[in-house]
C-alpha cells in the first residue's frame, strides 16, 4: 500500500518507489530506497512528515503515494 | 603553494556556518535547506593562499538538481585540490551517501564530521577511528555552530592536498556489481581518465548521459558495454541506477552498524513540536497565533515606539533644527537650505523612519527561520498554495515580502522548479511591504476616518491577487502544469544564535536602508527641484504657486492615464509615478504637493491625520480606494524592480512580469471605480462599458479550461495512430 496510508507513528518498510527515473533518483538520493525503514511522523491532509535515515523529510501527498510499503 | 578547499555536503548540514567560521565572512545561514544557490569563494583566515569554495548543498552527484550541477561540475572541471567534505553526525547515514561518490572522482577527501555537540547530547557514541579507516579518509569532529574544530579540519585538509596523497575509495560493491564494473574498465580502455576510473565505469554503468557524452567510446565497446550493464540487470533485477543507489546504502548500512551506537530513543523534542505544530487542526491556528504575534510586535508595539523615536526626536528635535540653524548662520542661500533641510534631509529622515519597524519586524522573521518553523511553515501551507498553482515554498518569499519586497524576491530563489519560482516572483510584491503601509495608514486615517476595514482590507486584496493571479497564469502555456510535489528536508528545532538572527536581520534590512541613501535621496531633491521652479510669463524661476511648476506640467501630461480610475489630477499622477521609485514617495509627495504644513509621512506613521486635510479634499470614496489598489498592486518600486530583474535574470520576462502586475492593476482599479460609479447612481458612461468588458474578460481567463500539455500529447499520438 502507499505511504499515504501509513499508521502514524509506526515504522515500514519500503517495498517500491513508483514514479520517473529523476523522481526515484532524487527520493533515493533523500534515503527512500527499497528495503529501508520510514515512519510517519505526522499528516496533515495527505501530505506527510517522515522520518527516513534518522532525517524528517515532508513529502506532499503526490509524492508519498508513490512511495509503497 | 595556494590551494583550494571544495566544501561539500548534503543541504542544511552546516557548510555555510563553517565557511563563515573559517573565512570570517558573513554570509546568512538559513535553517532550511537550499539556502547556498550558487557557489562562494572566500580566503582561510590566516592563509592568504587558501581559498575556500562554499558549493551548493546536495544529496548526490547525480545531475538531478540545479544545485548538484553546479556542485559537480566544479569539482570536474576546476579539480579543487582538496574536498572539505562535511558529513551531518546526527543524520550519518544519509550524508555518508555523498561521501562514497566524493571518494570516488579522484580528489583528496577529508571528512569533518560536523554537529558533533548534538550526537554526544543524544547519548550516541560514534567509533572515529574506525569509522576513518572504513572510509579511508581523515575525520576530524567539528561542531561549526560552537566554532569546534573548523579551522582544525581545514587545515588537515590544506596538509592532506599538500602532501599529494590520494584517497582511495576503500567500499566494494556486490561481486556481481564488482565484476561488471571490472569488465567496463577493460572495455573502456583510455577512453576515460586513469587516475578517477572507477568514478567513471560507476556512471557508465549508470548510464549517466551527461557525462557520457564527454567521453567518445568506440560504438563497438560501448555496445558492448551496454552489454555487460543489460546482463548485470538481469540478474539483480533492477536497473542500473537503482543497483548502485542500493549498494551504497548497503556498504553504509554496514558500516554505520559496526561505528555508530545509537542510543534507542522513542520520539525525540523536535518530533514532539511536529506533532503539535503541523496537527491537523492545530497547525493552521498556531501560524496565526504566530504570525499575529509577530505582526503586532513589530508594527504596533516596540516598531510604533522605534518609529516616533527617530521622526520626532532623531530628525525633527535634533538633526533638521541643528541643520536649518548651522546653514542659516553660515549665510546659505535660502533656496538651498530649503533643499538641503525640507527636501533632502525631510525626504530620507521620514523614510528612515520606517528601519527599526522593518528590522524589528527581520528580526523575528529571521528567528523562525532559524528556528526550523519556517520550513514548517511552507510544508503547513503547501496544502493551501496547491489549490492556486502554487507550492509551499512560495510562501517564505511572500511572509518577508511583507517586511520590504526586494528580500522577498531574492528569498524565491530556493524553489527549485523554474515555472514555480517565476510566478512567486510574479506575485509577491502583491503582498504590501512596509513602505506600502503609510499608503494604506494615509487612505484609511484621512479619508475614510480611520475605517477599521481599511488596512486589513490591503492585505486581502494582496492575497486575493495571489489567488487570481495563480489561476490566471496557471491556465496559460508559459505555467501550464502541476507545480512541483513537495518535499523537503526538515531541520531539525534548534534555539536560534543571536549572532545568525543579527546577520540575516542585517543583510535584508540593508536593502531597505541603501534605497534611502540613493533613490530617495535622489527623488527627494528631484521633487523639490521640479516643484519649486517652473516658467511663469516666459522666464524660468522658482514659484509662488506649484500650479504652475515644471511638475504639476508633466504630472497634467500623465494623468489623463488615471481619469477612467478617478484620480486623473496631475498631483496622484506625480506621486504614483514616483511611487515606481519608491513607495516610500507617495505619502511624500503628498504632502509637498498639497501643501501640506510639516512632514506629511511622518504625520502618517504617527497616526495624526488632523493636518492631512488639503490631501483628504482632493478625493472621494470611491477614487481614494481605487489610487490604494492601483499603488498596492502595480509594479513595485525600483529595488524590487532590480531584484526581480535578477531572479529572473531574463530581460523578457522582466517586462512581462512589470507588466502584468501594472496591467493587472489598473484593471482592478478601472473596475473598482467605474462599478462604484455605477452603483452609487452616476449612470451608464463608455468607463463603465470599459469595466464591463474588463470584467467579462478577466471571468473568462478565471473559468477557461486551461493549457494542458497531456491532452495536447494525447491528440499528437492519436494522429500518429490514426
Amino acid at each position: 500500500m502507499p505511504l499515504t496510508f501509513a499508521a502514524i507513528g509506526e515504522q515500514a518498510t519500503v517495498k517500491k518507489i513508483a514514479g520517473k527515473d529523476g523522481t526515484r533518483r532524487f527520493l533515493a538520493d533523500l534515503g527512500f530506497v527499497v528495503g529501508g525503514t520510514v515512519t510517519v511522523i505526522t499528516e496533515i491532509g495527505g501530505n506527510l512528515i517522515v522520518s527516513v535515515k534518522d532525517t524528517r523529510v515532508a513529502l506532499s501527498k503526490s509524492m508519498a503515494s508513490r512511495i509503497m510499503i | 603553494m595556494s590551494v583550494t578547499v571544495a566544501l561539500a555536503g548534503n543541504p542544511n548540514c552546516g557548510k555555510t556556518t563553517m565557511f563563515n567560521d573559517l573565512t570570517g565572512n558573513s554570509q546568512f545561514v538559513g535553517n532550511w535547506p537550499g539556502v547556498t544557490v550558487e557557489k562562494k569563494e572566500g580566503r582561510l583566515r590566516g592563509h592568504k593562499d587558501v581559498t575556500i569554495m562554499d558549493l551548493p548543498g546536495i544529496y548526490s552527484l547525480s545531475p538531478y538538481s540545479l544545485e548538484e550541477v553546479v556542485s559537480r561540475n566544479y569539482l570536474m572541471n576546476n579539480r579543487p585540490d582538496v574536498i572539505l567534505n562535511l558529513v551531518d553526525a546526527s543524520n550519518i547515514e544519509r550524508n555518508l551517501y555523498l561521501t562514497t561518490q566524493l571518494t570516488e572522482i579522484g580528489i583528496p577527501v577529508v571528512i569533518a564530521l560536523n554537529m558533533m555537540d548534538i550526537v554526544r547530547k543524544n547519548g550516541d557514541v560514534i567509533d572515529v577511528k574506525k569509522l576513518s579507516h572504513e572510509l579511508g579518509c581523515q575525520i576530524i569532529e567539528t561542531s561549526a555552530i560552537k566554532n569546534e574544530g573548523s579551522m582544525q579540519a581545514a587545515e588537515a585538509a590544506v596538509k592532506m592536498a599538500q602532501s599529494g596523497k590520494k584517497t582511495v575509495p576503500h567500499h566494494t560493491f556486490s561481486e556481481c556489481v564488482e565484476k561488471a564494473l571490472a569488465q567496463i574498465k577493460e572495455l573502456a580502455g583510455n577512453c576515460i581518465p586513469q587516475e578517477n576510473s572507477r568514478w567513471y565505469c560507476v556512471k557508465l554503468f549508470e548510464r549517466d548521459e551527461k557525462l557520457c557524452s564527454q567521453i567518445k567510446i568506440p560504438s563497438d565497446k560501448a555496445a558492448q558495454i551496454e552489454r555487460v550493464i543489460t546482463a548485470c540487470e538481469t540478474e539483480l533485477d533492477d536497473d542500473s541506477e537503482s543497483i548502485i543507489t542500493n549498494e551504497r546504502y548497503e556498504y553504509i548500512a554496514k558500516i554505520v552498524k559496526s561505528c555508530v551506537q545509537k542510543k534507542r530513543r522513542t520520539l525525540s523534542v523536535s518530533d514532539k513540536i511536529d506533532r503539535i505544530v503541523t496537527n491537523r487542526i492545530l497547525a493552521l491556528p498556531i501560524f496565526v497565533v504566530v504570525m499575529f504575534i509577530v505582526y503586532y510586535i513589530s508594527i504596533t508595539t516596540i516598531g510604533d515606539i522605534a518609529t516616533n523615536f527617530m521622526n520626532d526626536t532623531l530628525f525633527g528635535g535634533w538633526i533638521s533644527p541643528a541643520a536649518e540653524s548651522f546653514f542659516t548662520g553660515i549665510g546659505t542661500a535660502d533656496w538651498l537650505t530649503g533643499l538641503i533641510v525640507n527636501g533632502i534631509i525631510g525626504g530620507v529622515g521620514s523614510v528612515l523612519g520606517f528601519v527599526p519597524q522593518m528590522l524589528i519586524l527581520f528580526v523575528m522573521l529571521c528567528a523562525l527561520e532559524d528556528c526550523g518553523y519556517m520550513a514548517r511553515i511552507a510544508f503547513i501551507m503547501d496544502r493551501i498554495f496547491r489549490r492556486v498553482g502554487l507550492s509551499g515554498e512560495s510562501f517564505i518569499p511572500m511572509l518577508i515580502g511583507s517586511g520590504c519586497g526586494v528580500p522577498g524576491v531574492m528569498a524565491s530563489r530556493t524553489i527549485e522548479q523554474d515555472r514555480d519560482r517565476k510566478m512567486t516572483i510574479m506575485t509577491t510584491t502583491f503582498i504590501p511591504c512596509g513602505a506600502k503601509m503609510p499608503i494604506v495608514a494615509l487612505i484609511a486615517g484621512a479619508v475614510f476616518g480611520g475605517a477599521w476595514w481599511v488596512a486589513p482590507s490591503a492585505y486581502f486584496i494582496g492575497v486575493a491577487a495571489i489567488i487570481v493571479s495563480g489561476i490566471i497564469l496557471k491556465k496559460t502555456k508559459m505555467f501550464a502544469g502541476e507545480p512541483a510535489p513537495f518535499v523537503m528536508e526538515l531541520p531539525a528545532y534548534h534555539i536560534p544564535t543571536v549572532k545568525n538572527v543579527l546577520r540575516g536581520t542585517w543583510e535584508r534590512g540593508w536593502s531597505f536602508i541603501k534605497k534611502a541613501g540613493t533613490v530617495i535621496l535622489l527623488a527627494s531633491i528631484f521633487v523639490w527641484f521640479t516643484s519649486s521652479f517652473g516658467f511663469v510669463d516666459g522666464t524660468f524661476g522658482m514659484v509662488e504657486d506649484i500650479n504652475t511648476s515644471v511638475l504639476a506640467a508633466i504630472g497634467s501630461a500623465v494623468a489623463v492615464i488615471f481619469v477612467p480610475l478617478g484620480f486623473g489630477n496631475w498631483q496622484s499622477a506625480v506621486a504614483t509615478v514616483l511611487g515606481l521609485v519608491a513607495k516610500e514617495e507617495v505619502v511624500g509627495t503628498f504632502g509637498t504637493l498639497y501643501a501640506v504644513a510639516g512632514d506629511a509621512l511622518g504625520m502618517v506613521e504617527e497616526g495624526d491625520f488632523g493636518g492631512l486635510g488639503n490631501i483628504a479634499q482632493h478625493f472621494t470614496y470611491l477614487s481614494a480606494y481605487s489610487f490604494l489598489l492601483f499603488n498596492l498592486l502595480c509594479a513595485p518600486c525600483f529595488a524590487a524592480i532590480g531584484a526581480i530583474k535578477r531572479e529572473m535574470n531574463n530581460a523578457k520576462w522582466t517586462w512581462f512580469a512589470i507588466g502584468y502586475q501594472c496591467v493587472f492593476a489598473y484593471a482592478i482599479a478601472l473596475m473598482v471605480y467605474q462599478f462604484g460609479l455605477l452603483f452609487s447612481g452616476a449612470g451608464f458612461s463608455a468607463g463603465t462599458v470599459a469595466a464591463l468588458l474588463l470584467f467579462i474578460v478577466l471571468i473568462w481567463l478565471l473559468v477557461r479550461k486551461g493549457y494542458n500539455e497531456n491532452n495536447i500529447r494525447l491528440r499528437a499520438s492519436n494522429v500518429v495512430r490514426s
